[in-house]
């Protein structure tokens, strides 16, 4: 009578966390899924003081970066429109940073505080064009972290 | 006569060496809370004070833990947050010496290095508010700082290798303005990692405080769930023990009665129902004393009376109390007066039934009574039969013989109607008409066997109460016997007397071996006290039968040192038992007043004009065989011969 009594609280705890399981599952795995990208993928690394992208030239419409920050500085990920040289952007009056309002570059949009090993998506829609991507952190601009991108 | 103190005392001691060592197990550990009492709890809140301890030193070590990591971590943003400032310092006096001013970038430089070199690798740093002190800081462990703080050096040393090429080359290297540019570029880097790694290192802070907090709030929780459970066990423990109190008081044969200063009943436990047929409820708010027998309430008024007055006191008294049906209990009761606590705030009584004991007591009584009147009988027909066989003996020799077997016979008596005392029976003659003190004094002596050593003197003319007649002369005998046997044959026992402000003192002194203080305490404790017939009055009977025939009368008997030696008794009479000569008849005198008895043979006439009877004849007496000790049973220690101690 006491061993039937004890197999069956047993089998209680065994399904409830069988339950437990069956729903925790799910909305882990869903929620570590990235979403699938919708357009044309561009890998991004940010490490002091650089921006490597696997793309310079890409088609026009949905552009999915992927970024990635290798550090060890934290930086951010600015896409501006621009028909200038990607290392002749006009800069801040303090010389540190780049000027995004001044005539000629036009912000798209930005991703920022990557730390190392962050991972981020900027999905953009971009028109053909010349487009510079940079991290406007002081000093890491004119470090020479910045790159190019032509979308055809 | 005989005390077995010695006995009693190591019987007392070992008891109270078994109750000191009963103690065991969680009793050692712990001291035994009062109200652990007997439910030996103590065992179950064994596991919960030890988690309720740890609980709370793991809450001081954390809190400590806080403060110092809390403490470190402020140094260590204070530290990082520095290095800007020193860096933005190094590159201005890079600047100024370029341009001819003076400053001392060297200097500054080591100041750049020194935050980052200690934050990496520990150190000590200047305290920022302890007037110069240097303060430890651990190596920074966080593989996220460390990068950071590597990167920082890194940048520092090209830093410092751009401001060396800056001050080795001057205005005219044509390198100049790409220098200053890269060295502004590198400042602000440096600031952008320093101010990463103090955002880093604030954020990893702020972490681990928040999961000291939440520890802390774990272990809170656990302390307040320890504290409940103690808290529910110590209420369990509690109503447990009230609920044992309460069987005990219900089911315990005593009665437990609170009474307010003013006799009424406050309290009364339910056992009454048992003991007096009566409900407890019915009893409150009635007086004590309507339930006590008549004969008993005066005193046990007075006892209480007296007991109010002393708070703290307790005090013992019996009497009997009056049962629904209307018979009379007797009871025993130990008061004690708690008017000072107030959580009683009365006197308590605990009560206890004692009628089958008294029932018993009365039965012995009457048994040792009859049995002592008929051996009374016996020895008065020996006596008439010893005193016919004098009268008519001429024969010296055998004259001798027969006073011999009538002193035996006489010390018979007193033997028996020493039981007669004993059994509690009062039926003892009693004479209407008072009689002269001194013949009663010397009846006393009379009956005792060394009579001869026996010197009276100086007792005043006083008549005695009739009533008291023939217990004085008994109370007398006992104690001059007492004194008699346990001196020297050659020294003598002194009769004497004396006025006081409240009656008359006879004394009688002896010349013997004495009392220690303990025994005379202990014989004095006797006298005052005389205890119900057992075993140990059976063995002590002179004292507890001078001490009953003295209660009887209200007299007070005493011993004390001699300043020569032996021991003095002191027979206080009081005056209502005392009447001057004048008012008692004329009596012929038995012995000459103030003259020591004579040894010679004299028979002195049973009857006197007063009526009065005396106990005892002079015959002529011999010497008693020396005694060994005083203290014992003057019988038992004369005939036999052997140390009464």
């Amino acid at each position: 009578m006491a061993g039937t009594r004890a197999r069956r609280r047993w089998a209680w705890a065994l399904a409830l966390v069988l339950a437990a399981l069956a729903l925790a599952v799910p909305l882990t795995v869903a929620r570590r899924q990235a979403p699938t990208p919708s357009g044309t993928p561009v890998n991004v690394l940010l490490q002091d003081f650089k921006v490597r992208m696997d793309a310079a030239v890409v088609p026009a419409g949905t552009v999915s970066f992927r970024l990635l920050g290798q550090g060890p500085t934290t930086h951010e990920f600015i896409v501006v429109r621009t028909d200038r040289s990607p290392d002749k952007l006009p800069l801040q009056p303090d010389g540190l940073t780049v000027n995004e309002e001044a005539l000629g570059v036009e912000l798209v949009d930005e991703a920022d505080g990557l730390d190392i090993d962050d991972r981020q998506t900027l999905d953009l829609r971009l028109a053909p064009g010349h487009y510079v991507m940079y991290c406007n952190l002081e000093g890491h601009y004119l470090g020479g972290m910045y790159a190019a991108l032509t979308v055809h | 006569m005989r005390r077995s103190r010695s006995t009693e005392a190591g019987a007392t001691s070992a008891t109270q060496r078994t109750a000191a060592g009963g103690r065991s197990g969680i009793g050692r550990l712990f001291p035994r809370l009062p109200i652990l009492g007997d439910l030996r709890l103590g065992r179950r809140l064994g596991w919960v004070i030890p988690v309720l301890i740890v609980l709370v030193a793991a809450i001081i070590g954390y809190n400590a833990r806080a403060i110092a990591q809390q403490r470190g971590s402020a140094l260590v943003v204070y530290t990082a947050s520095r290095q800007r400032a020193f860096v933005e310092r190094y590159t201005t006096d890079v600047l100024l010496v370029v341009d001819g001013f003076k400053a001392d970038p060297e200097e500054s430089g080591e100041d750049v290095r020194e935050p980052v070199d200690v934050l990496l690798d520990g150190g000590s740093v200047r305290a920022p508010q302890g007037g110069g002190r240097r303060v430890e800081i651990p190596p920074a462990r966080d593989w996220r700082v460390r990068r950071k703080l590597e990167q920082d050096r890194r940048l520092i040393d090209q830093l410092i290798r751009t401001g060396d090429g800056l001050l080795d080359g001057g205005r005219a290297d044509p390198e100049y303005d790409a220098n200053v540019t890269r060295l502004r570029v590198l400042s602000a880097q440096l600031s952008s990692v320093s101010n990463d790694a103090v955002r880093e290192i604030t954020q990893q802070t702020e972490a681990s405080l928040s999961r000291l907090v939440q520890i802390e709030i774990v272990l809170g929780l656990l302390s307040a769930l320890a504290a409940l459970a103690m808290g529910l066990l110590l209420r369990r423990a509690g109503a447990e023990q009230a609920a044992q109190f309460r069987s005990l008081v219900n089911n315990s044969s005593d009665l437990i009665t609170v009474l307010a200063p003013d006799g009424t009943i406050a309290y009364q436990s339910p056992s009454v129902q048992r003991v007096l047929g009566r409900r407890a409820a019915d009893l409150v708010g009635t007086a004590l004393g309507d339930l006590v027998h008549p004969d008993d309430r005066h005193q046990v008024i007075a006892s209480l009376t007296k007991l109010v007055e002393a708070p703290g006191a307790t005090d013992n008294f019996g009497c009997r109390l009056q049962h629904e049906d209307g018979s009379w209990r007797h009871v025993e009761s130990i008061c004690t007066n708690l008017t000072d606590d107030p959580r009683v705030s009365g006197l308590v009584l605990n009560v206890r039934d004692v009628t089958e004991q008294a029932a018993l007591r009365k039965s012995i009584g009457d048994l040792l009574h009859n049995l002592a009147r008929r051996s009374q009988g016996l020895v008065d027909r020996q006596l008439e039969l010893i005193d016919e066989l004098e009268r008519n003996e001429a024969d010296p020799n055998r004259l001798d013989e027969l006073f011999r077997m009538d002193h035996l016979a006489t010390r018979m008596r007193r033997n028996v109607e020493n039981l007669i005392v004993l059994s509690g029976v009062d039926q003892r003659r009693r004479w209407s008409e008072s009689v002269p003190l001194r013949d009663v004094v010397e009846a006393a002596v009379a009956e005792v066997e060394d009579y001869s050593r026996v010197q009276v003197a100086g007792i005043h003319d006083l008549t005695l109460a009739g009533q008291a007649a023939s217990d004085v002369a008994h109370l007398l005998a006992e104690l001059v016997e007492n004194a008699t046997s346990f001196s020297s044959p050659t020294t003598m026992v002194e009769v004497s007397g004396g006025p006081t402000g409240n009656g008359y003192v006879l004394e009688i002194e002896d010349h013997g071996i004495g009392m220690s203080d303990a025994e005379l305490a202990e014989a004095n404790k006797r006298l005052a006290e005389p205890l119900a017939a057992d075993v140990a009055v059976s063995r002590m009977m002179g004292f507890h039968v001078v001490g009953r025939l003295a209660a009887r009368h209200g007299i007070r008997v005493q011993l004390r040192h001699c300043w020569f030696g032996g021991v003095a008794a002191l027979v206080l009479l009081p005056a209502v038992l005392l009447g001057s000569a004048g008012e008692r008849p004329a009596m012929a005198p038995l012995v000459p007043a103030g003259v020591m008895v004579s040894p010679e043979p004299l028979l002195v006439a049973k009857t006197t004009a007063s009526g009065w009877q005396p106990r005892a004849r002079l015959p002529l007496r011999r010497h008693a065989a020396p005694a060994p000790n005083r203290g014992g049973d003057t019988d038992t220690a004369a005939e036999a011969g052997e140390p009464v101690e």
